[in-house]
């Protein structure tokens, strides 16, 4: 019966084009608005006005395209607190030191340290008191002068505070007092010989007296003496920053930088290649660096970065705790595989927990092991009672999202290799980042996969970490290394640290309880135009550098 | 006073025990699913003396070390939840619960009901449509709900950002408006504040930006809207009072009108139902558009065992969904006065 309805299907049929019309109006609307040319109500203009103190200002006015003054970076990273006192994570760690400075800083592209809001320091014979002079032209972003007291009261907040990153001022520094408006002085619990280091480290930034004194202050925008101010903060969505017209180094070289925030690699990717951003900076996937890397129009810049992956073998659980076994796993690991297969080029082998590009680097993992050295592995282990018929049976950890989606495919080939040697079976046993840290620092797993952004760049930083500590849930211990490495801390120059660290990789590459894997390359993808860009092992990118042409 | 006053004062004091249980369940399984939420919040390189203040600090363990048993945090926890207190979260400067909840939820209500009357559109014209015309549409409407109640939201979300952002740059990847265009604040809403303010480059961005995002949405749900619309449309056109309205030689749109009203019943049916999978989808859709709303906000306050906000904000989504199936039932009396309660 209901077939005979025609006519109700013809107003359906109507009121269906009507709405397909609507839509095709609005679709046409866009269209038109995208392929149009530029013009003043679609393309985003600055405007520049001169305020009393000379400072430009940027008006926006429309939305597609990008300000000339404008640069507009993406990430899937997220600021934590922007607060030197509690931050800790790599990502926000590079926002404050695009909105503040330290008294020492490294020269961009290198690792070498030089002043920052100092001019200069001395040390103290017996290398328990550090100096620094300060720079008479130091201002916060709002025109407040910056004296030594600043420094000493944001200091001592850390210190207050005691929050996540204060170890970084508390292991160290004793006490810290201003001599006049502009000299500081540090009074260390001991001497240590990259206190400079740790001096260019957020912890030690002076920050406006607008951040509380004795709480942690977690979206504060007021910031501290560097090139950019935040002009605005939203949270996992966008931060706006613009140039600091006190800094003292002058002025930065794009006067406005907007960073981004995405929730996965894919759409980061999506958006540089869709021109919503000029830069796709932290975290794209090795699968995406390589398909930009064929697109015209993008610039892929890599560089090796500081970031290392080991694998930890809990020297109190057997098998683990009998070094035979330990040597042969590290002999069986075909680092190169991984590299190439999983990251495509974009990591690279390491054979020391110390990266390369940093002085006293020694690759004593290849040396005494080789690479991927199926042999050794088998010797030792029969050495250690086991063969093709009495199998070592252990269990490899993983964590499956917070080293990216691809540490499956790291514990698999790890695993593969092993097995290659047929005299060992792994089982992979997996648990997501908050369970992994409380098994890790129970002690309960074998043996499991890390990584390591550094706090300081210093070999110290690659080292100490993990010998007689806690955190790891057992204590790697060897007395000789401790000594080694306390000797390192205080020897003044770099070549007696040098020979020291050497030693110590030697002694780490002996003892294989700790083997190091890969190290990370930093990868920046940018539209072409995009100037300035410099990425080196310290792994900050610096905004105030990049520039358009 | 009425049956249906009755009714509503039923329903709302029955929220109290539905919430109750939620939040119940959820303060449990967050506490017995392995991972310490102190461990989580400062990472691996900290000390145990950080670990032991931070424990202390969050009610975990009292002064002495000694662990506050889970019943008695669960007290303390209803004790500040009756006085209207959400707690604090426990990470980034352990900002107040209401407040997280208060800067994500605009975002996710717009694009709740952007994809909702997307799915709406979509859905009630292709099945009333199908039902109408019959025969091959027929089918084909019914072939499209199976496909589109099937697509998994992240892929068809690419490929629109494929095809409408990477290759003919009409809309964005991501994010909800512009840089630099974010309207007064009125509503939180922002198509409906840059109207208010009168901002229409604030406007056309934030409706570029919540096209893609909406469409992709509205789509998957619009399979199920699709089914129901044709299904009850069917239903309703071989009913008796049709064909006398025909004999009676009413006008052909005023006998659509009578059977799209008689349909409505299921399909409002569906969209109470439906409420609670357009909070799963926005989870999904809000991490493929980089959306800043509740879904990508709660999934990675879990992952960081942040207790105090993963529980309120399942209050709130509770509070929310129980509100909305009210106001649906509601509907039901208004729409069919033989439904009383």
């Amino acid at each position: 019966m209901y077939k005979s309805f025609h006519g109700v299907g013809k107003i359906v049929a109507i009121v269906s084009i009507i709405i397909a019309l609507i839509i095709g109006l609005i679709a046409g609307y866009f269209v038109s608005l995208s392929l149009a040319p530029p013009s003043l109500s679609t393309v985003t203009v600055a405007q520049a006005t001169v305020t009393t103190t000379s400072v430009k200002t940027i008006t926006v006015t429309s939305t597609v395209g990008v300000a000339p003054e404008r640069i507009v970076i993406g990430v899937t990273d997220k600021v934590s607190d922007i607060d030197p006192a509690n931050a800790y994570d790599f990502y926000t760690w590079e926002v404050l030191t695009n909105i503040m400075g330290g008294l020492m800083r490294y020269t961009p592209g290198t690792t070498e340290l030089e002043p920052g809001l100092a001019i200069s320091y001395t040390v103290s014979p017996d290398g328990k008191e550090y100096t620094f002079k300060l720079r008479p032209n130091l201002y916060f972003a709002d025109g407040k002068k910056v004296t030594a007291h600043d420094v000493v009261r944001s200091i001592k907040r850390v210190m207050k505070i005691n929050g996540d990153p204060a170890w970084l001022v508390t292991d160290f520094v004793e006490d810290v007092v201003a001599l006049d408006d502009y000299t500081v002085k540090f009074i260390l619990i001991e001497p240590v010989s990259y206190f400079p280091a740790l001096v260019a480290t957020p912890p030690y930034f002076p920050v406006h007296p607008a951040y509380k004194p004795e709480e942690i202050d977690s979206d504060q925008t007021a910031g501290g003496v560097g090139p950019y101010k935040i002009v605005k903060w939203v949270r996992d969505v966008e931060l706006v920053l613009e140039a600091n017209p006190y800094w003292w180094e002058g002025a930065p070289k794009t006067k406005q930088i907007v960073v981004r925030f995405y929730k996965d690699a894919t759409s980061l990717r999506l958006a540089l290649e869709a021109g919503e951003i000029d830069v796709a900076w932290r975290t794209l996937r090795p699968t995406d660096i390589q398909d930009l890397k064929g697109k015209a129009g993008i610039k892929v810049i890599e560089v090796p970065g500081a970031f290392i992956r080991y694998i930890i073998f809990n020297t109190r659980i057997p098998p683990f705790d009998n070094e035979l076994v330990r040597k042969a796993l590290a002999a069986a690991i075909n680092r190169k595989a991984i590299c190439d297969k999983i990251f495509l080029g974009t990591v690279e082998p390491l054979y020391s927990m110390i990266p390369k590009g940093m002085w006293s680097h020694k690759e004593s993992f290849l040396e005494k092991y080789g690479e991927y050295n199926v042999e050794l592995a088998k010797t030792l282990l029969r050495q250690a009672g086991y063969s093709e018929t009495n199998k070592l049976k252990i269990e490899l950890w993983y964590t499956p999202t917070h080293y990216g989606d691809t540490e499956v495919d790291v514990a698999m080939l790890i695993k593969e290799a092993w097995e290659g040697t047929g005299i060992i079976e792994v089982e992979l046993k997996s648990a997501e980042w908050t369970t992994y840290l409380d098994y890790t620092r129970k002690g309960l797993l074998g043996a499991s996969l890390y990584g390591w952004y550094p706090d300081y760049i210093d070999p110290d930083d690659y080292t100490s970490p993990w010998v007689n500590t806690s955190w790891t849930g057992y204590a790697y211990s060897n007395p000789r290394l401790m000594d080694i490495l306390r000797e390192a801390r205080t020897k003044p120059t770099i070549e007696e640290r040098t020979r020291l660290y050497e030693q110590a990789q030697d002694i780490w590459a002996e003892d294989a309880a700790i083997v190091p894997l890969f190290q990370g390359k930093l990868t920046i993808a940018t539209k072409e135009g995009i100037e300035g860009v410099i990425l080196d092992p310290v792994m900050l990118f610096r905004y105030w550098l990049i520039y358009k042409t | 006073m009425t049956s249906l006053k009755v009714f509503i004062i039923a329903r709302a004091i029955a929220l109290i025990p539905t919430i109750l249980i939620l939040v119940t369940l959820v303060f449990f399984i967050m506490r017995v699913l392995p991972g310490d939420p102190v461990i989580a919040i400062v990472g691996m390189k900290a000390p145990m003396e950080r670990v032991v203040e931070l424990k202390k600090e969050l009610g975990l363990i009292d002064e002495n070390g000694n662990e506050i048993p889970l019943i008695v945090q669960y007290v303390n926890y209803l004790m500040k939840l009756v006085q209207g207190d959400l707690g604090r979260s426990l990470i980034w400067g352990k900002r107040p619960v209401v407040v997280e909840i208060m800067e994500h939820l605009p975002a996710t209500i717009e694009l709740a009901i952007a994809g909702f009357l997307v799915s709406l559109l979509i859905g009630m014209t292709l099945g009333t449509i199908g039902a109408g015309i019959g025969g091959k549409v027929n089918s084909a409407v019914r072939v499209y709900s199976a496909v589109a109640y099937a697509l998994f939201i992240p892929w068809i979300g690419m490929m629109l950002q494929l095809v409408f952002s990477v290759g003919l740059k009409i809309f964005p990847v991501g994010g909800r408006i512009g840089v630099g265009l974010e309207p007064p604040t009125y509503t939180g809403l922002y198509i409906l504040d840059s109207l208010i303010s009168g901002k229409i480059d604030s406007f056309i961005s934030s409706l570029k930006h919540i096209t893609l995002p909406a469409v992709t949405l509205g789509l998957v749900i619009s399979g199920v809207f699709s089914r129901v619309t044709r299904v009850s449309v069917e239903e309703i056109l071989k009913q008796d009072f049709v064909v006398a309205a025909r004999a009676r030689g009413l006008p052909e749109y005023r006998i659509m009108l009578h059977v799209l009203k008689n349909s409505f019943i299921p399909i409002l049916t569906m969209m109470g139902l439906q409420l609670a999978l357009l909070m799963t989808g926005a989870v999904l859709t809000e991490t493929t558009f980089s959306w800043p709303g509740m879904g990508t906000f709660l999934l990675e306050r879990i992952q960081y065992r942040d207790y105090t906000t993963v529980q309120g904000t399942v209050i709130f989504f509770a509070i929310i969904v129980s509100v909305m199936n009210l106001i649906v039932d509601v509907c039901y009396a208004y729409i069919d006065p033989r439904i009383r309660y």
